[in-house]
This record gives C-alpha cells, structure tokens and sequence, in this order.
C-alpha cells in the first residue's frame, strides 16, 4: 500500500472543510490531535479597500504534524512572513481557516500565543539591556519559575556563546550576535511551538551549526519546529517536511527528498579541470542549462535532462579543458526550488558565473 | 499565587525597571530633567520676578506658581519618553515579539502605564519634596493627595495620547518631528510656564483648548491653591474625557492599527 505523504494530506483535508479536532480523521485514519497546524484556503490581501490590493496568500493549505521540523521555503514576497505572521497572531486572515494545536488564531488568538515562542526576521532584541537580562525578561513573560531563570539563561548562553557578553548591552553588539541572542531567547522557554523565521541569517558557520543542532534537539523532545529559511541546503539537512510556496500559493510539499523529485529530472554535473581551468564558457551558451557557475577552475551546471542530453553537455565539457574530476549527480533541492518557480514563468536567475 | 494576567503586568513592569535602572540616559530624561527645571529655570525667574508672580486674584512667588508646571511637564516627559520607547520597540521589532507573548493588548497596556506611574509618583515626590525644603515652596499638604492623584490621571492621558501616535508613525524623522513640534506647541501654548491672563487673545485661546493647561491648572490648584473650584472642576472633566479618548484612540491603534 502507497504511504501518505503530506502532499495527499493536504489533497484530502482541502475537501474535508470542517474537521473535528479531536478525533480521527475518516478518510486518513490519523488523529487530527497529532497536528500542530492545519491551514486551510488561506487568502490574505493587504490594501484590501484601495484600488491596488495586494494578495499575500492566495488559498494556502498546509498541515505540520506535531514534533516535526516544518520548513516554509520561497523566495522574497512569496509570502512566508505574511504565513508566520497569521500563525503567531500577529495578523488576521481575510479568508479561510488556521489552527494551532486545535485552537483558532483569531477567536482563540490569547490561548494560542500560550503555546508558541517566536523569532521574527527583525532583530527583535532589547536593545538597553543586557545579554543576561533579555534572557531573563523574556523568561518572565513566558512563566518560568524565578528560581529557575538564572540557570538556564547560563545554560543558554554557554551553548550559544554569549557568556562573555553577558553584562554587556545589546545596542553595543554586532548585527552577528544581536541574531544570536534572539535565537537564545526561544531556548530559554519549553513552548511546544517555535516559529523560526530566517533564524540563521547573519550567523558565522560554527554559530548557525550551534542553532541548528539545538533546533534538532528541541524536535527531539517533541516540540514542533516551523521555519522559513532563504538557505535550501539548511533547510534540506533538517527539515522533516518541506513546503514552497510562490506568490501566496503552495508549489509543493513534502519530505524533502518528494520534493527534490520535483526537480527529478534535473541533473547536477561538477567538472574541475586541470590548471589554467576550462576554456571560455561561452561554448555552453547554446544549451538551455538551468544553472551554470563558473569558479575558478570548476565548472557546476544543472540541466533538464528532458530538453537536453547530459550526454552532449559531459562532451562539450570535456572539450573545455583537462578534466581531472567529474561529479554527475542527481537534483539538488536548489534545482527543484528553481524549476518549481521556474514552472511559473520566471526563473530566478540560473546562469550566474562567479569570479 | 499569581494569575497569569498579574504575572504578565509585572513581566511588563520588570521589563520597563530594568531599562530605567540601567541607563543613566531613561533616568535623566524622567527623573532629572524636570528637577533641573525646577533648580535652575525655576529660581532665575523666581529672581526675575522678585515682586510674584499674578495668577487670578494670587500673587505669588514664581517658585511656587512653577511647581504645578513642573509636576504637568515630568507627567508629560514621562509620557513622551515611553512613546519613544514604543517607536524604538518597534523599530527594532522586538514590540512585534511583545505581541506574540502570551499575553494580552491590554494586559500589555496595563503593565506599560502602571510603571509609568509609579514613575511619575516618585517624579512628583522628588519635586515636591525638592520645592518644599529646597525652595520653601508653601505646599497646601491638605491637598497633596490629591497632587499625586493628579500626576498619576495626567500621566495616562498623555501615555495614551502619544502612544497612540507612536504605534501609528512608522519613519523615525516623522514621529521625532512630531514630537519636537507637541513638545514646543503644547508646553509654551499652555499655562505651565506663566500664567494666561496676559497673554494675546489667539495664544490664550489655544493655551485654553490645551490638555496640558487643564492638567497644569488642576495640580496649581491642589498644590499652592491658584484658580477657583468652578474652572477647576471643569478643566478637570475635560481632562477625564481627553485621558477616556486617548485610552480607545491608543487600544484601538494596537489592536487595528498594528495588527491587520
């Protein structure tokens, strides 16, 4: 029997418009109670009384499942704020219905900001206090006992590296550490929700390695990770699910490997040539490659292998240059991101030739 | 044990103590700068003016007529620096952060104007206190109370005015020269500084309409007993009704205005 993966999930709820919460689903045989989300026929249009309204979400459906790590991918405008923020309340849908943890975001908005912890793509920190006490008054407003707030702030910022700048004041810190400090602060708490929007942006590679980690262990002991992310590797080597979304819409969804079979069809070829590097690249201008990148003496080029033979395309390298390595792989997550949303008419740049 | 909502008010009040107490900056600005007034602007004129000062049917020392004025004015510094502080929150995000902790607008509110005033409290006793021994400010102690009362109701209002206007700003040259030009018109066109009788017809009218005067007027009264209770009773219920609007202008901004 074929496995229900979240893209059938969504097929069905999408037809199932009023779902009791508590019990299990008729078509799936799942409990509705293991969701942490369920989006349905989300519209949400800004500007809405002018004659130039703007459609954020355009009939979005989603379901993160509890204890998953839900990464919401897209690029600039697709609308992912605009999700976060309906989903920690801080906005209200024009139409359709969202639900965390069973409860409505707009009549239940209060019950639902008590079971969720948030890091907005600002850099929401205060700025006149220090380290220690952003830690410590954002534990208070999420109800942690006192007598435990100075151990875990300390725990806190020893994972993350923060204990040296312990008492100093955020507005003297680095854009760097300001991001980090905001990423801490949802570790202070036990919510079992955590929205993460663009957390390790900004981060050097040893801190962004520190948050995903500790992101990986939170999944593990059970709470429910949604975040959005520009970085497709870091979202392919933590997510459970994966959904991208364009111009308010849903593209795909799924684990991320059913989504890289979005992009099956592409191939990945690295050549690296022997010093000086390839002749001009020029010579591959008459394939219709997906991406082409060109570094010093490596060649990367993704390619539908529907439309051009890879065949052709390992000959025309080969005439380039010495080849002392050759690398043929199948799609990246990069590719389906680029074919999903070149599907649409509008490729976002595949020929990009670095010095 | 405490409630969620009690718990949430003092995170909000912790929230705004540790700020205040870590910066010398929050500290001169709300507890200083009217004293200063009072020390430095307040004795040259009460020199400048050796015979009194006018007011109605009194004559007294400018000392004394300034010290409702400076009560008035750390009312309204204290409100004017929390605006600020909601425009710098907001500005750095981190006031969109407040809104996805699980607490209430109004609970959010609540704690925001309990600590200011508190604030405004200590404010009022320091001047006072500095008026009465520093300047032998003759203090009707009868009414004192009510001086307090006075700080405290006049602190909402302006808390809720310019917050309202605050959360509604989104460029920071707009909202400081919004704040510059309240700060100048609603200060000088009032009776903080001198009393109105003297001034031009237009200047007395706008100082008439202002908020600033009606609160000014109503803690010169309980303080060193200046104007009469019929005027006063009406600048008073003015002033209620300003802080009532205020109060739905700036709920109605967090809740619309912020959140579409």
């Amino acid at each position: 029997m074929p496995e229900i993966g979240p893209v059938s999930l969504i097929l069905l709820t999408n037809r199932c418009r009023f779902i009791d919460w508590a019990c299990t689903h008729p078509v799936l045989a799942i409990s509705m109670s293991n969701l942490a989300i369920l989006v349905e026929d989300l519209v949400k249009v800004y500007e809405e009384r002018t004659d130039h309204p703007v459609r954020a979400l355009d009939g979005l459906s989603l379901v993160v499942r509890q204890g998953e790590i839900f990464g919401l991918l897209g690029r600039n405008g697709a609308g992912k704020t605009t999700l976060l923020r309906i989903l920690t309340t801080l906005s209200r849908p024009t139409a359709g219905t969202v639900t965390v943890l069973g409860l409505d975001v707009v009549q239940q908005s209060y019950a639902v900001r008590r079971q969720l912890c948030a890091v907005l793509q600002e850099n929401a920190v205060e700025i006149f206090l220090s380290v220690e006490d952003n830690l410590s008054t954002y534990a208070r407003f999420h109800s942690i006992p006192r007598r435990e707030i100075g151990a875990r702030a300390g725990a806190v910022m020893e994972q993350f590296g923060l204990r040296e700048y312990r008492t100093q004041k955020v507005i003297d810190l680095s854009g760097g550490l300001k991001r980090r400090l905001q990423v801490a602060k949802v570790f202070m708490v036990d919510k079992p929700l955590v929205f993460l929007d663009e957390a390790t942006t900004g981060m050097d590679p040893i801190n962004r390695r520190t948050t995903l980690d500790a992101i990986r262990e939170q999944a593990r002991k059970g709470r429910t990770i949604f975040l959005t992310t520009h970085m497709l590797e870091e979202a392919e080597e933590l997510c459970d699910t994966i959904a991208i979304i364009d111009k308010g819409k849903r593209l795909a969804v799924g684990d991320p490997r059913t989504v890289k079979s979005f992009g099956s069809r592409v191939v990945d070829i690295r050549v690296t040539y022997a010093p000086p590097g390839p002749a001009s690249v020029a010579r591959l201008s008459p394939f219709p490659l997906m991406r082409l990148e060109h570094r010093n003496t490596t060649i990367d080029v993704a390619l539908d292998a529907d439309r051009i033979s890879p065949f052709e395309v390992l000959q025309e390298l080969g005439r380039l240059g010495t080849v002392v390595n050759l690398e043929v792989t199948e799609g990246s997550l990069e590719d389906a991101f680029f074919e999903l949303l070149g599907s649409k008419g509008d490729t976002p740049a595949p020929w990009r030739d670095r010095p | 044990m405490e409630g969620p909502a009690v718990t949430m008010i003092l995170a909000v009040m912790y929230r705004e103590y540790r700020i205040r107490t870590t910066s010398l900056t929050w500290a001169f600005y709300d507890l200083i700068m009217p004293l200063t007034y009072l020390l430095l602007f307040g004795i040259g004129l009460d020199r400048a003016f050796a015979s009194g000062i006018t007011a109605g049917d009194r004559t007294v020392g400018y000392n004394a007529f300034f010290l409702a004025g400076v009560l008035s004015m750390a009312s309204f510094g204290i409100a004017i620096n929390t605006a600020y502080g909601f425009f710098v929150d907001r500005d750095n995000g981190i006031f969109y952060e407040f809104l996805t902790y699980p607490m209430t607008r109004a609970q959010f509110l609540v704690g925001k104007i309990m600590f200011n005033c508190i604030l405004s409290i200590v404010q009022a006793v320091l001047t006072i206190s500095m008026g009465t021994l520093l300047l032998s400010i003759p203090l009707h102690w009868e009414t004192a109370g009510l001086a307090i009362a006075g700080v405290i109701v006049g602190t909402g209002g302006w808390f809720f005015f310019l917050s309202g206007f605050a959360l509604r700003f989104r460029r920071n040259d707009m909202f400081n020269t919004f704040i510059n030009i309240a700060y100048f018109l609603l200060m000088f066109a009032s009776s903080l500084f001198y009393p109105l009788e003297g001034l031009p017809d237009w200047l007395r009218a706008a100082s008439f309409a202002n908020p600033l005067t009606w609160h000014t007027d109503v803690l010169r009264f309980v303080t060193v007993g200046i104007g009469t209770p019929g005027t006063i009773v009406i600048e008073a219920g003015a002033f209620l009704v300003f802080l009532t609007v205020s109060f739905f202008f700036a709920v109605r901004t967090l809740q619309h205005g912020v959140v579409k």
